[in-house]
């Protein structure tokens, strides 16, 4: 026993050893090192309700959008930007500067008002043809400029026979035809589609061919060109289209009425949106100020939920509704209530009931205003809120039962 | 001053430090465990050499006796040395038959329980040899973790109490001093785990031994009881 005592301490000892050895210290964990990470507390409105501004702007007590400098001024924008149409979506980059605006200018007007177009073609061909005045192989000539037209007028005359029959199939003919039947009864459509077709395409047309290839390559290009022009020298061109031909007389009318319907919508906001070059979006309301702390666009500004139960909790004080009614838990209580800068009801405000039993509502509807009125100044509304189509300028509250029948 | 202590604690993590670390009752029940270990690979150590020899023993005696060697020889070569095992119960059932055969017993039956007796007695010295320190194995087994728990337990209440009083939780103070208690529970169960192996190994043996044992008793009995019967017979009928 004594032996195997003195074995076992020894392999003991020796087992110990070679522990404390090998398993002395455990490599310890690495751990990187993290710098402390500064935190702001950020209110839900910050994110779910915000103006227009800077991103990256400080934030400010007065909420203002980015400085413009366009000087044209829009009415009615509620956007700020730079653009020419207010339009809510945030403006996008574009890669090309400003000056495509001068040459695209007149294209966005000659697709929103396809109709015109073809009529006033005709029309505003006949405007420049006034210096020269009836014949129409002439006037195509004059519209680069008219004192050119006696040396042209020999040449152009050979062009327009070959060519008419397949431009005149192509466009005259399928655009007067919509137009009229659009804008004036069934009459003209049917006298002015067989004129246009078949036996006077020598003469209105020939023009159309030259002063396509003088102002530009592209065919429908030249007819919005024109077509903006003519908008404005409506007046002018009903007058001398008359001289050029018998027929187009008609198409001078539609014309007329076409370019009255066109004053009826906004031809540029229309061509803003379709408008591939510019870059799309941006309000147009003008600012003056420093961007203050905002996003690219506003997206609501309406109070939040917080501050709305703020301002319940305010009339819901001052509520004292008489007991032993029937049916209260049926009735529900709209408020609409304009109000001023500092919280006081401008005006009588507007309190419905519905539901539940006519003499409850009526009693319900009594109470809410008497607890309204008497919870005027509402306080502890955030002034910045106060103006724009959310704004609590007219506050809309509706109560449930729970909320004042106590 | 606990503050400083858990401090420097969180720097060393070693063995030895951890144990040098530790409180009094955490010490004694390391240094204690420790002790048991040692005493349970002792006693495995002891054991092992002398059921191997018991066997080898066993073994030896057997292959003499049924060899077809006088047993007068043979109880005379053994008698003169100390016999364990099969040896010492051949030994005492042959100074029994000597000692009542050769005065003259008179009743077979009785020649027969004295040997009997003799060799039970011999037999259960023997066994008590073979499983002596076997308890002290069983216990080592079965107390040695709580033992350990018990450090832990002790071990883990000192280092709260240094935490509460550092007043931080900071995982670098607390984790020495719970590390440095689990120790204790790691030391009760290295010495609880081979006790309990060798403890099941060296009963198992220790039976199969006293088997063998019984098994040689018993035959040995018969052939006394054989021989009793023809050395007796002629006597009584000579009378």
């Amino acid at each position: 026993m004594k032996v195997s005592l003195g074995t076992s301490l020894v392999l003991h000892t020796l087992v110990l050893g070679l522990a404390l050895v090998s398993l002395s210290a455990p490599a310890t964990f690495d751990v990187a090192e993290v710098d402390a990470l500064p935190v702001d507390i950020v209110s839900v409105e910050s994110i779910t309700q915000t103006q227009q501004g800077d991103k990256k702007a400080p934030a400010s007590q007065k909420p203002s959008p980015k400085e413009t400098k366009n000087q044209k001024i829009v009415e009615n924008a509620q956007n700020a930007g730079e653009n020419d149409v207010d339009l809510k979506t945030p403006p996008t980059p574009t890669t090309k500067p400003q000056p495509t605006e001068t040459t695209a200018a007149p294209k966005p007007v000659e697709r929103p008002t396809p109709t015109p177009t073809p009529e006033q073609n005709q029309v505003k061909d006949i405007v420049k043809e006034e210096t020269a005045p009836k014949p129409t192989e002439m006037a195509a000539l004059p519209q680069p400029k008219p004192e050119i037209t006696p040396p042209k007028p020999e040449p152009t005359p050979p062009k327009p026979e070959p060519t008419p029959p397949k431009p005149e199939a192509a466009k005259p003919t399928p655009a007067p035809v919509q137009t009229e039947n659009v804008s004036e009864t069934g009459e003209l459509p049917q006298a002015v589609p067989t004129p246009v077709s078949k036996p006077q395409p020598p003469k209105p047309e020939p023009p159309k061919e030259q002063a396509k290839p003088v102002e530009k390559p592209a065919e429908t290009k030249p007819d919005t060109a024109k077509a903006a022009e003519t908008a404005k020298t409506d007046n002018k061109a009903t007058a001398s289209v008359k001289p050029s031909d018998k027929k187009e007389g008609k198409q001078q009318e539609t014309a007329k009425s076409s370019s009255s319907m066109a004053s009826d919508f906004n031809a540029d906001q229309i061509a803003a949106m379709l408008n591939k070059q510019e870059a799309a979006g941006g309000g147009a309301k003008r600012s003056t100020q420093v961007a203050s702390r905002g996003d690219t666009k506003t997206i609501g500004t309406g109070l939040s939920s917080s501050e709305i139960d703020n301002v319940k909790g305010q009339i819901q004080g001052n509520w004292s509704l008489v007991g032993g009614l029937t049916g209260v838990s049926e009735v529900r209580v709209k408020i609409r209530v304009q109000l001023d800068q500092s919280g006081n009801i401008v005006g009588e405000p507007e309190v419905t009931a519905t539901g539940g039993p006519e003499g409850t509502r009526r009693a319900v509807e009594g109470s809410t205003r008497r607890a309204l009125l008497k919870s005027a100044p509402l306080k502890n509304l955030p002034a910045a809120k106060y103006e724009g189509e959310k704004g609590w300028n007219v506050l809309v509250l509706n109560f449930d039962p729970s909320e004042f029948a106590l | 001053m606990e503050q400083v202590g858990l401090a420097a604690a969180a720097s060393e993590v070693s063995l030895w430090s951890l144990f040098m670390q530790a409180g009094l009752v955490v010490k004694l029940v390391m240094i204690g465990l420790i002790g048991a270990s040692i005493w349970t690979w002792a006693i495995v150590i002891d054991k092992y050499i002398s059921f191997g020899k018991a066997k080898r023993q066993f073994d030896q005696f057997e292959q003499v006796f049924w060899s077809g060697q006088s047993l007068e020889e043979l109880y005379r070569t053994l008698s003169e040395r100390t016999n364990t095992g099969l040896a010492a119960i051949f030994v005492a059932a042959m100074r029994e038959w000597k000692k009542s055969f050769e005065r003259g017993a008179r009743s077979p039956i009785g020649l027969q329980m004295r040997i009997d007796r003799a060799m039970d007695v011999t037999m259960s010295r023997e066994a008590e040899t073979y499983e002596a320190r076997l308890g002290s194995l069983a216990t080592i087994g079965s107390a040695g973790p709580f033992i350990g728990l018990f450090g832990t337990v002790v071990g883990i209440m000192t280092s709260f109490q240094a935490i509460a009083g550092s007043k931080s939780t900071n995982l670098a103070v607390v984790a020495p001093g719970i590390a440095e208690a689990l120790l204790a529970t790691a030391i009760g169960l290295v010495a609880a785990i081979p006790a309990v192996i060798a403890y099941n190994k060296f009963t198992a043996d220790a039976g199969k031994l006293s088997g063998r044992m019984e098994g040689f008793a018993d035959e040995f009995s018969a052939i006394l009881s054989r021989q009793i019967d023809e050395k007796l017979q002629p006597r009584q009928a000579a009378q």
